[in-house]
């Protein structure tokens, strides 16, 4: 390289020698890279230095509230994300394959529904199955009960309220990357399938299924954590009896101001999230390529 | 077309309707009907009223409505810069830099909003960067909280951005930073917009950091609809609801209409 | 001024791949020179080196008298045309052509009278507001064309200009390129491409490459005429190979014996006889070949006929037939000396 420099000086004046004239790449990236330093990895350190205050988490591990929540979150997350593929899959599938008039008004909706907070489903699950809700109402109506609290539905401020109102919220975060992982399914394909002879439900498990498989796992995964990670549903039922890390968390040091409590369990939190985090992108990059 | 059989198509539709309408047609609806009632004791609400929009609209209602607003495009507009500056910088390093810069900035996806909250309220309750009781501290939160997600859209439309029209540029003599102003930036245009849509709803809806974080006089719309809710007036928590989703769908509908004015122009 | 283009000894590697090779080639400043190739044989590659999107592993470029190898794209005052048009969708068609002299600072005033002359010269001024995507793919093409004629460049470097276009709008580009290179002498043209109609149009002269390797240079007439490889004799014309033997005056195929000029080559040595398919003729004459047909295409003006001969399957293109002979039965062709070709040996027909 430098002796081809000696073979050919630069004489053309547009040219200027200089050697200095671009920064390097990365030097690019420290600006937005402080910034986040700042406002969010520095935080999230004294998060964890607090933590380690003496005896936190021996405390805070030992009390049954800590695993009680600790178990709590672990099941509904598990619980809605299965709830969530399920119905998701399903409705995606009969939107992609099986159009009926309004199939786009649909995915508008869908769209729509994800830009909503998650607490407006449990404020209008108070109204349908709520003591004194819709449903209630409609039973007591039948059965000429006398006071409407009377009525079947309790649930809603049990864990199985937030599950309920987890799968509603949650589902359509799987239906997204499922329309769009079916709107790349090679049509032909299920047309030589079906002429073959093949039956629609062999199809979806042995045609659509396996392509799609990569989106329905990327699309669980991310369920899995905005799960573990909600917070809205579960303050908005106002159940006593439900407590999550998040909700923990919260109390601790809101309503309790222990700080060094609520830096433990917002670590255990911090660790089971960000830990599926990275299996889902691990996933979902394996989905892209 | 899977299902060839009128009536299995017909069944299909069934399952659809009898899964997709009471789970999530129905909430909204619920929320609005009660947005307009006084009672709802039965299977239907009663007492029609607009009272609840009287209140909604004036006082601290409004104020936590223009709150909510001036924390979101705030929020919007930050994380937009920094998460546009970060996946820019991103793809113009290679290898491990770019993984690194990348997991960096997805990582306050995964992070529990409420952690977010409480690493925010540590950090900035202490000098030298007192925030805590100002209203920054719930934009600062705000911010985080989305720039994972503008940043997350923008690395994937700089993926999907053909090289081909920064090479033709490059080569018809423009420098790199004429390049990014004149070619890059003004195709990310759709993109960048939709992000912003994106970061503005979830900032418009945003409750977890929140709580943990607002002054007094800074009280965003979700927590008035939960204070609302939990001191039981469920038909007033709806007709803020309403608002917010109002006025969250109003915004989304301008900016997308700036989208395709702009991918048409 | 004008400045033509050097490549000496360019190497691209990426990691063991090598795409090309030790590519060492001139070309002359106002000269038009085609690298035609299949797809893969590093012509595109050797044209980014040039323009600045592919770094050498090693050797040199030089533009003129510039060594440009280590500079960024935008210092090398290149003007090219890449078979996507590269068009910016945002930009009306004014802009897209005004691009490059904003970019490079020219003075403000002058501009719309280069753009008005750069969309003239292409035929484009009537569409100088619209927006790309209101305008056809030839059209687009000679805005492309006009963009980076605007700049005024020296060198002109076009990948593959007219593969996106049908193949009747291509023939129009053709000559509405070569006549642009008549009003423009001075700017030296890279041209890219796989079409060796479009070489032999164009082209004051031709590299031929495969598989990152420059086969053959030469003008048209010599590349088509003499081929000096197998390789260009059928990428180039689609020539019949035929393994021969050396003899005193003439060659040896399978038995027959054929008089071609030998030159040079040593008499029994193997070789390879290269005759063009439309210089051999149906029916007796010198250098008879006796065999039987394969195959018959109907071509329209012409019919080509596939003959095996002595296991040899040997092309013919004839003037339309009355009555095409059947599969299978007998015919003779034959060539005139002069129109084949010896090359060194080492090629198998097929």
């Amino acid at each position: 390289m430098a002796s081809a420099q000696a073979t050919a000086p630069p004489v053309v004046t547009a040219v200027r020698p200089h050697r200095s004239r671009t920064v390097p790449a990365w030097v690019w990236a420290l600006p937005p890279v402080a910034v986040l330093g700042l406002v969010f990895l520095y935080p999230l350190g004294l998060v964890v230095q607090e933590s380690l205050a003496p005896g936190a988490y021996a405390e805070v591990l030992a009390s049954a509230s800590f695993r009680d929540a600790l178990v709590t979150t672990v099941w509904l997350a598990v619980g809605a994300t299965v709830g969530c593929l399920v119905l998701g899959f399903v409705l995606a599938l009969i939107v992609a394959f099986v159009p009926f008039p309004g199939a786009k008004a649909v995915s508008r909706f869908i769209d729509v529904f994800l830009s909503f907070p998650s607490f407006l489903i449990t404020l209008a699950l108070l109204f349908v199955y709520g003591t004194v809700g819709m449903a209630n109402g409609l039973w007591t109506g039948a059965t000429g009960a006398d006071a409407v609290s009377d009525g079947p539905f309790h649930f809603l401020t049990t864990p199985w309220g937030v599950l309920l109102a987890e799968i509603t919220y949650f589902t359509p975060f799987v239906m997204r990357p499922l329309l769009a992982a079916f709107s790349q399914l090679d049509t032909a394909q299920l047309e030589v399938a079906s002429s073959l002879g093949a039956r629609p439900a062999r199809i979806v498990r042995r045609v659509i299924l396996p392509e799609v498989l990569p989106a329905l796992a990327a699309g669980g995964s991310l369920v899995l954590v905005m799960c573990l990670n909600e917070f809205g549903i579960v303050l908005f039922t106002g159940a006593k009896g439900v407590t999550t890390l998040p909700m923990l968390v919260y109390s601790q040091a809101i309503l309790e101001s222990d700080y060094a409590a609520a830096c433990v369990v917002a670590v255990v939190n911090v660790a089971l999230s960000v830990g599926l985090y990275a299996v889902y992108r691990v996933v979902s990059r394996r989905a892209g390529a | 077309m899977l299902v060839h059989s009128r009536s299995g198509r017909r069944a299909s539709w069934l399952v659809f309707a009898v899964l997709f309408v009471p789970l999530f047609a129905v909430p909204l609806l619920v929320i609005v009907a009660a947005s307009f009632s006084t009672h709802w004791s039965g299977a239907f609400p009663s007492g029609p009223t607009t009272e609840h929009y009287a209140a909604a609209v004036r006082g601290e209602s409004l104020q936590a409505l223009t709150t909510s607003l001036v924390t979101a495009v705030a929020a919007s507009l930050l994380a937009l810069t920094l998460g546009t500056w970060a996946a820019l910088a991103a793809a113009a390093l290679r290898g491990r830099g770019r993984r690194i810069l990348d997991a960096l900035f997805v990582l306050p996806l995964a992070v529990p909003s409420v952690v977010v909250g409480l690493a925010v309220l540590v950090a900035f309750s202490r000098p030298p960067l007192l925030l805590n009781g100002t209203r920054w501290i719930v934009i600062l939160a705000h911010t985080v909280l989305v720039t994972a997600f503008a940043h997350q859209s923008v690395s994937a439309a700089i993926r999907r951005l053909d090289p081909m029209y920064e090479q033709a540029a490059a080569g018809l003599g423009a420098r790199p930073s004429y390049v990014l102003l004149r070619v890059r930036l003004p195709l990310l245009l759709p993109s960048l917009s939709a992000a912003a849509g994106l970061c503005f709803a979830l900032s418009m809806g945003e409750l977890s950091a929140t709580m943990m974080l607002y002054p007094p006089d800074w009280t965003p719309l979700p927590v008035l609809v939960f204070t609302a809710t939990d001191r039981g007036s469920l038909f007033i928590g709806s007709a803020l609801a309403v608002v917010l989703m109002a006025a969250t769908l109003l915004v989304l509908l301008a900016v997308s209409r700036i989208r395709t004015k702009a991918s048409y122009r | 001024m004008t400045s033509g283009i050097r490549f000496d000894g360019v190497t691209v590697r990426y990691g063991d791949t090598t795409v090309l090779d030790a590519l060492t080639l001139t070309v002359e400043p106002g000269e038009v020179m085609a690298l035609l190739g299949p797809s893969g044989s590093g012509k595109t590659t050797a044209l980014r080196t040039v323009a600045g999107f592919v770094t050498p592993s090693a050797g040199r470029v030089h533009i003129g008298d510039r060594d440009v190898t280590d500079l960024p794209p935008y210092k090398r005052g290149i003007g090219m045309v890449v078979q996507q048009y590269a068009l910016f969708p945002h930009l009306r068609v004014d802009e897209n052509v005004a691009f490059g002299l904003k970019a490079r600072k020219h003075p403000r005033a002058e501009i719309p009278g280069r753009v008005a002359e750069a969309l003239e010269m292409t035929g484009m001024g009537a569409y100088a507001r619209r927006h790309p995507r209101e305008l056809s793919g030839g059209q687009q093409q000679r805005v492309a064309i006009a963009r980076a004629l605007a700049i005024r460049p020296d060198v002109l470097l076009l990948d593959e200009p007219l593969s996106a276009l049908d193949a009747q709008l291509r023939s129009g580009m053709l000559a509405e390129l070569a006549r642009l290179h008549r009003e423009l002498p001075d700017v030296s043209i890279l041209y890219v491409t796989h079409d060796q109609v479009e070489a032999l149009t164009l082209a004051d002269r031709i590299s031929v490459m495969d598989r990152a390797r420059l086969q053959d240079c030469g003008t048209p007439q010599e590349l088509y005429r003499r081929p000096r490889t197998a390789f260009t004799a059928s990428f180039v014309g689609n020539a019949n190979l035929l393994p021969v033997r050396v003899g005193p005056d003439g060659v040896d195929l399978a038995g027959t014996a054929l008089k071609v000029p030998v030159g040079d080559a040593a008499p029994g040595a193997a070789a390879t006889l290269c005759v063009r398919p439309h210089l051999i003729g149906l029916g007796e004459g010198p250098n008879a070949l006796r065999g039987r047909i394969a195959e018959v295409q109907w071509r329209g003006a012409t019919h080509r006929l596939y003959v095996d001969v002595d296991g040899h399957r040997v092309k013919a293109d004839v003037r339309e037939l009355r009555d095409t002979p059947p599969l299978g039965s007998e015919v003779t062709l034959h060539f005139a000396p002069e129109d084949a070709v010896l090359l060194a040996a080492g090629v198998n027909d097929g």
